[in-house]
C-alpha cells in the first residue's frame, strides 16, 4: 500500500519523464504569475468588463491532468476571443436578453468559454454536476432534468464525456431548444453583432444549491451582487496584491469554485492552476505539488480537502514540497473543526506550510459567496465555550476553569464592508452578543431570490432582505462563530445534503407515504456524520422490510454517494408539528433516544426551517 | 488483451476489496458495492487509486455511474485497458 502510494505521489518531473508527450507537440509553458497591465482589484461593472481588461496582461487559467502534467493554457487573453467566437454562434437561436443556458461543469477550458460565452451574449449560465457516485446513472439524469426544467433552460450544453447524460436528461424537459456540445456550437455560423454592453441590474448567472430532482434551488446572482462579493473577497478577506497566484481542486459547479476560484482571480487579472476534483479526491497531494511548483499563494479547501491530505502525506512527499509561498489557504463550505486545521499544519510543518495562513471564512451561495473573513495572515483562532451553559441558555460562554466540558468554535471574522449579520431566536427577535440563534445576513451580495421559486424564496429572505442563512451561531466583539447548522442541511465528508432531497428519494418509493419519511445527521465522537432515516413502515414481512431497506440505502448511495442508516418505525412514531408537518430536530431526539446515543443530544441545531 | 487479464483484473478487486471493507462477506463478481459492500467515498478512492497504479489505466468518472456490482467494475476496467 504505502509503495503503491508513494508511486502515485511521484515528484511531478518524474511523472512527466515517465508520460513524455510525443515531439510532435508544443510543450506546453503555463500562463505567468507576474502580468503586464496594472493590477485593477474587481473595480468593474460586469463579468465581461473585468474579462476585457484582464485580457490585455498575460495571465489565465491553467489545467493539470491526474499525474500533474499541464494539459491546456487558457490566458485570459485566448478567453476572450473564444468566448466571443461562441457568442456569436448563440446569437443562432434568437432567444431573449437573460435567457438561460445550462452547461455540465467539470474542470475544463470549455466550461469557463462558455460561461463567458453566455454573458457576451447576454444570455445566463447556469452551472450543473458532473456525476460522481457509483450507479448514479439514472438518478443523475433525473437530478439533471430537475435543473434543466427549475432553470428554464433555453440551450443545454455538455463535453462529448457527458453529453449523453445530458441527450438523457433533456428528453422530456421542456423548456431545452437545443443540445448540443461545444464543438458542435462553433460549427454553426458566426453572426457578426455588436454585443450589447450588460447592465449591473442584470442577472449574471444562476448557481443551483441542491441535488434534489423535483425541487432544484436555482440562486439568482446579479452582476451588481457578483462584483460587489468579488470586491469583499479580493481586497477586504484576501488582499490580493500582484504576484499572486491560485490553485484549486474545487468543482466549478460550486460556488466556492465558481466565484472563488474562477472568477476572483480573473477580476484581479491573476494566474490559476486547476487540478480536476477527481483527481485531487484520487491524488490530493498533487493539489499541493501544484502549490509548491508553481509558488502559488491563494488556495482554498473544504475541511475535509485537508483532511485527504493529511491522511495521504507520506515522509517522502513532505520532502519535495515547499509550501512556503502559501499565504492564504481560505478554510470554508463546512463547518470548521479546529483540530483538522491542527493536524494539518502539523503534518506540513516541515514542508514549510505556515498556519498563520489558515484564513477560516464563512459564506453561502445565497451570498453569492463570502459572508465573513477571518484577519489574513492570522491564521485560525478559536475559542473555548462551556458546553453546559451553551445546552441551558443556549449561549456562549468562555471557559473559566480547566477540565470542565467545552466545545471549541472557530472565529469565522467580520462580514466583508457593506454586510451586516445580526442573530435572532426562533421568534426572529435580535439576540445580543454570545447568544446563540440563527444567523442571518443583509448586504448587497444577498441574491435577489431562486429562480422561479417565490415560494422558497420568502422562506429565505425575511423583511429588510435579510437573508436566513440555515445556520445557526454567535457574535462575539463583533466576530461571527459558527456553532451548527440547522437539520435541513447533513454535511458528510465535506459535501452539503438537503435532508429534503433525502426524504423525496425515499417518498418514491411505493411502500413509504408521503410525509412519513424523516432525514438527519447523527455525529459520532469523533465528528464523522451519518445519516438516518427513519420510516414509518406497514410491511410485516421481514423479507420486504430488508428489501425495502436496502433499497433506500441503494437510492441515497446513487443520488449522494453516502451510506445511511435506515430505521423502519411504527406508523405515527414520528413526531409532528401541529400543522401535521414532520419534525426532524423531533424525530433525531427520538431516534437518539431509541438508540442510547444520548450524548448526542445537542445544541448544535434549532427546529426546522 | 486475454481472458486471462481479465480474470486477473476479477481476482485483484475480490483481494482488495474484501480487505478494504474488512467484510466477512465472500465477495464475487455478483457482490454489490453499495447495498453489499457499503463502500464509502474514501474507500471508492482508494480503490480506484489502487486499480489505476496497478494497470496503468485512468478509469472515467462517467464510466462508474453504470457500476453497481464487482462484475460491472471489472468490466469497466478491461474495456478501459483493452482501448488505452
Amino acid at each position: 500500500m504505502s509503495s503503491t502510494i508513494t508511486k502515485l505521489n511521484a515528484p511531478l518531473t518524474k511523472a512527466q519523464a515517465f508520460d513524455s508527450q510525443p515531439s510532435s507537440e508544443i510543450q506546453l509553458t503555463p500562463t505567468q504569475t507576474s502580468n503586464t497591465v496594472a493590477q485593477r482589484l474587481a473595480n468593474f461593472d460586469t463579468l465581461t468588463d473585468a474579462l476585457e481588461y484582464a485580457a490585455n496582461g498575460v495571465t489565465g487559467y491553467n489545467f493539470y491532468d491526474a499525474r500533474g502534467n499541464l494539459r491546456s493554457v487558457l490566458p485570459y487573453n485566448s478567453l476572450r476571443q473564444n468566448a466571443r467566437i461562441l457568442a456569436q454562434r448563440l446569437y443562432n437561436f434568437n432567444l431573449p436578453r437573460g435567457s438561460r443556458v445550462a452547461i455540465i461543469a467539470d474542470t475544463s477550458p470549455e466550461f469557463v468559454e462558455l460561461f463567458f460565452a453566455c454573458r457576451y451574449a447576454g444570455l445566463v449560465p447556469f452551472a450543473m454536476p458532473i456525476p460522481v457516485n457509483l450507479g448514479s446513472h439514472a438518478i443523475y439524469v433525473q437530478q439533471l432534468r430537475g435543473m434543466l426544467e427549475s432553470g428554464r433552460a433555453s440551450i443545454a450544453l455538455a463535453n462529448t464525456d457527458y453529453f449523453p447524460f445530458l441527450e438523457e436528461a433533456v428528453e422530456g424537459a421542456k423548456f431545452v431548444e437545443w443540445t448540443g456540445t461545444p464543438e458542435k456550437l462553433y460549427e454553426l455560423p458566426a453572426h457578426d453583432v455588436e454585443f450589447q454592453a450588460n447592465n449591473p441590474n442584470e442577472t449574471a448567472y444562476l448557481q443551483f444549491t441542491s441535488g434534489s430532482t423535483r425541487t432544484p434551488r436555482g440562486v439568482v446572482i446579479t452582476e451588481r451582487a457578483l462584483m460587489c462579493n468579488l470586491q469583499g473577497i479580493v481586497r477586504y478577506g484576501l488582499e490580493v496584491k500582484p504576484g499572486d497566484r491560485s490553485a484549486s481542486w474545487l468543482p466549478f459547479y460550486h460556488d466556492m469554485g465558481l466565484v472563488g476560484l474562477v472568477l476572483a482571480p480573473m477580476v484581479t487579472q491573476i494566474s490559476v492552476d486547476y487540478l480536476a476534483t477527481r483527481d485531487f479526491a484520487i491524488r490530493p497531494l498533487q493539489w499541493l505539488r501544484l502549490i509548491s511548483r508553481n509558488r502559488c499563494t491563494i488556495a482554498f479547501s473544504q475541511p475535509f480537502g485537508l483532511k485527504l491530505c493529511t491522511m495521504r502525506a507520506r515522509e517522502s512527499d513532505l520532502k519535495e514540497l515547499d509550501l512556503t509561498s502559501w499565504r492564504a489557504a481560505g478554510i470554508g463550505a463546512e463547518m470548521i473543526r479546529p483540530e483538522i486545521l491542527r493536524n494539518f499544519a502539523e503534518r506540513f510543518a516541515s514542508a514549510g506550510f505556515n498556519e498563520k495562513a489558515f484564513l477560516p471564512c464563512y459564506g453561502l451561495a445565497e451570498s453569492t459567496l463570502a459572508v465573513t473573513f477571518s484577519k489574513i495572515g492570522q491564521g485560525c483562532k478559536s475559542i473555548q465555550i462551556d458546553h453546559k451553559t451553551l445546552i441551558e441558555k443556549r449561549m456562549a460562554a468562555r471557559l473559566q476553569a480547566a477540565g470542565r466540558k467545552h466545545n471549541e468554535f472557530v472565529n469565522c471574522g467580520r462580514p466583508i464592508p457593506g454586510h451586516t449579520i445580526k442573530i435572532v431566536d426562533d421568534e426572529g427577535r435580535q439576540l445580543s452578543e454570545m447568544m446563540v440563534g440563527s444567523v442571518l445576513v443583509q448586504g448587497d451580495s444577498v441574491m435577489t431570490g431562486y429562480f422561479n421559486n417565490p415560494e422558497e424564496t420568502t422562506k429565505a429572505l425575511k423583511s429588510g432582505n435579510w437573508l436566513d442563512t440555515g445556520d445557526i451561531g454567535f457574535l462575539f466583539e463583533g466576530d461571527l462563530f459558527i456553532t451548527g447548522r440547522r437539520t435541513d442541511v447533513i454535511i458528510v465528508n465535506g459535501r452539503n445534503i438537503r435532508a429534503q432531497d433525502i426524504e423525496e428519494l425515499a417518498e418514491l418509493q411505493p411502500e413509504v407515504r408521503s410525509r412519513e419519511a424523516s432525514a438527519f445527521g447523527v455525529n459520532d465522537s469523533d465528528g464523522t456524520t451519518t445519516i438516518v432515516l427513519v420510516i414509518e413502515c406497514r410491511l410485516t414481512s421481514v423479507t420486504e422490510r430488508q428489501s425495502l431497506i436496502t433499497r433506500l440505502q441503494q437510492l441515497v448511495y446513487m443520488a449522494f454517494g453516502v451510506n445511511c442508516v435506515v430505521e423502519l418505525v411504527a406508523p405515527h412514531t414520528l413526531p409532528r408539528t401541529s400543522s401535521g408537518k414532520l419534525s426532524r430536530f423531533a424525530a433525531k431526539q427520538g431516534y437518539i433516544q431509541r438508540t442510547n446515543l444520548e450524548h448526542q443530544l445537542s445544541f448544535m441545531e434549532s427546529g426546522d426551517r | 488483451m486475454t481472458d486471462s487479464n481479465y480474470d486477473e483484473i476479477m481476482r485483484l478487486l475480490c483481494d482488495r476489496l474484501s480487505a478494504l471493507t474488512d467484510s466477512e462477506l465472500l465477495i464475487t463478481p455478483d457482490t454489490n458495492l453499495i447495498s453489499q459492500l457499503s463502500i464509502d467515498s474514501i474507500k471508492l478512492l482508494n480503490l480506484i487509486m489502487e486499480i489505476e497504479d496497478t494497470f496503468d489505466v485512468s478509469i472515467p468518472i462517467n464510466g462508474l455511474t453504470d457500476v453497481q456490482t464487482v462484475r460491472q467494475l471489472a468490466d469497466l476496467v478491461y474495456k478501459v485497458k483493452s482501448t488505452s
